[in-house]
């Protein structure tokens, strides 16, 4: 033990030098976080309790306003549909994406990014044209014999138009972590005697979760904080939480309730993900040993 | 000693007799300008971009022309950024034009009030000079109606606008932002009340008549938004700000105004508190309240003028919305501003939730 001393020693004096380096290389990442985020994010906390006084107050309005409560809820269930539409949507196409030959692939892959890199204002205001009253949906309607549905201005046309900015956010993800599925897996389930239903549910759909998690997650958090499309696209019964903080901060300059908002928002989805993450954890442990 | 005391005296009386004549020449005359006072200098004048602030800009440039002032165009206002800059004490708007109320709002806190022996006020309409601002333009908020839907017998007043049994039909309302006080009043009118004695209470009973337009009623979010909604017709009764109005009418919806008791509703030329060349904010300010810029201003954006003797050469659509009229002015509506001064918080908070669906 002695006689080895001298040697571990200076490694071990060494080592923690070394184990900085690779924070040392994400310095200027932690630096610009804590500048863009961070510190907006202490000012909002410390205004939502400093304004007008110190104090609780700005949180106990917020839970006193029962259209507080009802649209912070709303955000959730829309924010949930969203998801699910979009889960549902990227699915098969982030599937397609992995079975077809390289061109079409590209093709697929230009079709997801195209409509990224327009504005998220345009795509909402090509959604007025398709969703109103007077729009092309409803005049196919019609023209095919049915009646009109109310689309724009209600929930289901806000989900919609959501869930296309966001489809991106979904496909992509997904298709990272199904490009990296072996489907000779899924072939050894089929010789082995599995229906095609029975190979995709217990071999293909667990290892491709990740995927899912991933995606649902980053447009289940977009889509809480969106603004521009509930505005456009929704009425009066859509409106979503980050509307109220608007009011609250432009036009009444009442900037400790709005970053009470603010933050009642960021702690629920905190929680919501904690009480998701062992669910998640689980399931992608079970994938692993399947 | 008497003769000094005289003396004195004549000092007092010349001195008197000086500084008269020293403010007969500086009083300001609306739309004057002194050749170069304010070259090397640099103005940051604020509006809401579009037509409009290009309008206001190109009725500012005679001022720049002759000033040499060296003009910066931002925007678009908002009050909050406004609040960022004064608090911070680094102030960079010189000059912004605002909404109707909030100068009078955050008058002598972001605002400062104004003195009026450095503007020629004269020659604008009576009564809108407030404490801490003055106008920049008027319009109105006016009531459209399908022709084809109410035929022969259109509504006539935000009365028949709040009757649906009267008159069944989607409603399409301003909801852009801040209520509409003088809407409000009209309502409780509806209701039975009297707007001038309306009291924080009755907001309420107002905000109560809208939301009874039931849950097909259209809370526009942009002008635009409502323009497009007369030219596809999916309102049959719609709250339009005057410019958008005629603007779908030359597009060919087929709407028309039912001008009783239409809003009367301007935005405001401000001073922030803190602005570091007060003098020169003040020469702007002079100088777009004058006759030419006001035309200039109309002829571009169709707005109405704020000087008296504007003649802006506009044709026969736009001259058809403007509203300084004689009869417009007669039919005209206006808020009690006071009144929603003092209860901008608690009308803002009850408006936001319907406009949040509860």
């Amino acid at each position: 033990m002695s006689a080895l001393e001298p040697t571990t020693q200076p490694a071990a004096a060494v080592r923690p030098g070394r184990a900085w380096r690779p924070f040392a290389l994400t310095l200027p990442a932690l630096v610009l976080l804590a500048a863009v985020i961070g510190y907006p994010l202490i000012t909002i906390v410390l205004r939502s309790l400093s304004e007008p006084e110190w104090g609780a107050q700005n949180y106990v309005w917020f839970f006193g306003a029962p259209v507080n409560l009802a649209v912070l809820q709303r955000t959730f269930t829309i924010s949930a549909w969203v998801t699910l539409v979009c889960v549902v949507c990227a699915y098969p196409y982030a599937y397609l994406m992995t079975a077809v030959g390289p061109r079409i692939r590209l093709v697929l892959v230009l079709c997801v990014l195209i409509p990224f890199w327009v504005s998220g204002v345009v795509r909402t205001l090509s959604w007025v044209i398709l969703l109103q009253d007077s729009g092309v949906i409803n005049s196919l309607l019609r023209s095919a014999g049915f009646t009109g549905i109310r689309l724009i201005r209600t929930q289901t046309g806000v989900v919609i138009g959501m869930a296309q900015v966001l489809l991106p956010f979904m496909i992509l993800p997904l298709y990272s972590v199904m490009k990296g599925i072996d489907l000779k897996l899924v072939q050894a389930a089929r010789s082995l005697g599995a229906r095609p239903s029975r190979a995709f549910f217990t071999v293909y759909l667990p290892l491709s979760l990740p995927g899912v998690y991933a995606g649902a997650i980053i447009v289940f958090i977009l889509a809480l904080g969106f603004y521009i499309t509930p505005a456009l696209l929704g009425g009066p019964r859509s409106t979503m939480l980050s509307t109220l903080v608007q009011t609250q901060v432009l036009s009444l300059l009442q900037w400790g309730r709005g970053g009470a908002m603010g933050v009642v928002l960021l702690v629920t989805t905190f929680l919501l993900l904690a009480l998701a993450a062992p669910v998640m954890r689980s399931r992608h442990r079970e994938a692993g040993r399947r | 000693m008497l003769k000094s005391k005289f003396a004195g005296l004549g000092a007092v009386l010349a001195l008197g007799v000086l500084t008269t004549a020293a403010f007969a020449q500086d009083k300001p005359v609306a739309g004057e300008v002194k050749d170069g006072s304010l070259k090397g200098k640099t103005l940051t004048f604020v509006s809401y971009g579009g037509i409009y602030q290009d309008g206001q800009a190109a009725a500012l440039k005679e001022f720049v022309d002759k000033s040499g002032v060296k003009l910066l165009n931002d925007g678009p206002t908002e009050i909050a950024k406004l609040q960022a800059q004064v608090e911070s004490g680094n102030v960079t708007w010189d000059v912004v034009d605002t909404a109707d109320l909030p100068p009078y709002v955050y008058c002598g806190k972001l605002f400062q009030k104004l003195d009026l022996s450095k503007l020629d006020v004269s020659k604008i309409p009576e009564g809108q000079v407030g404490e801490c601002s003055v106008p920049a333009m008027n319009y109105g908020v006016v009531l459209m109606y399908n022709k084809e839907k109410y035929k022969d017998n259109p509504p006539k007043s935000w009365a028949d606008f709040f009757d649906i049994e009267k008159f069944p039909g989607v409603r399409g309302l301003d909801g852009s932002g801040d209520p509409t006080g003088g809407l409000l009043e009209q309502a409780f009118k509806a209701a039975g009340g009297d707007p001038k004695a309306m009291t924080a209470g009755d907001i309420d009973k107002a905000i109560d008549v809208i939301r009874k337009l039931g849950p097909d009623t259209i809370y526009w979010k942009t002008g635009a938004e409502s323009q497009q909604l007369a030219e596809s017709g999916e309102a049959d009764m719609l709250m339009m700000w005057t410019g958008r109005a005629m603007t779908a009418v030359k597009n060919g919806a087929k709407y028309a105004p039912a001008w009783q008791d239409w809003l009367v509703v301007m935005d405001q030329m401000t001073i922030p508190v803190g602005v570091k060349d007060t003098d020169a904010a003040y020469a702007l300010l002079n100088a777009y309240l004058g006759k030419q810029s006001q035309e200039i201003l109309a002829q571009q954006t169709s707005y109405t003028p704020i000087n008296n003797d504007a003649q802006p050469k506009v044709d026969a659509s736009v001259a058809a919305f403007l509203t300084n009229t004689p009869e417009r002015q007669k039919q005209g509506y206006k808020q009690n501003i006071k009144f929603w001064v003092e209860n901008f918080p608690l009308a803002q908070e009850k408006w936001s939730a319907l406009m949040a669906g509860n």
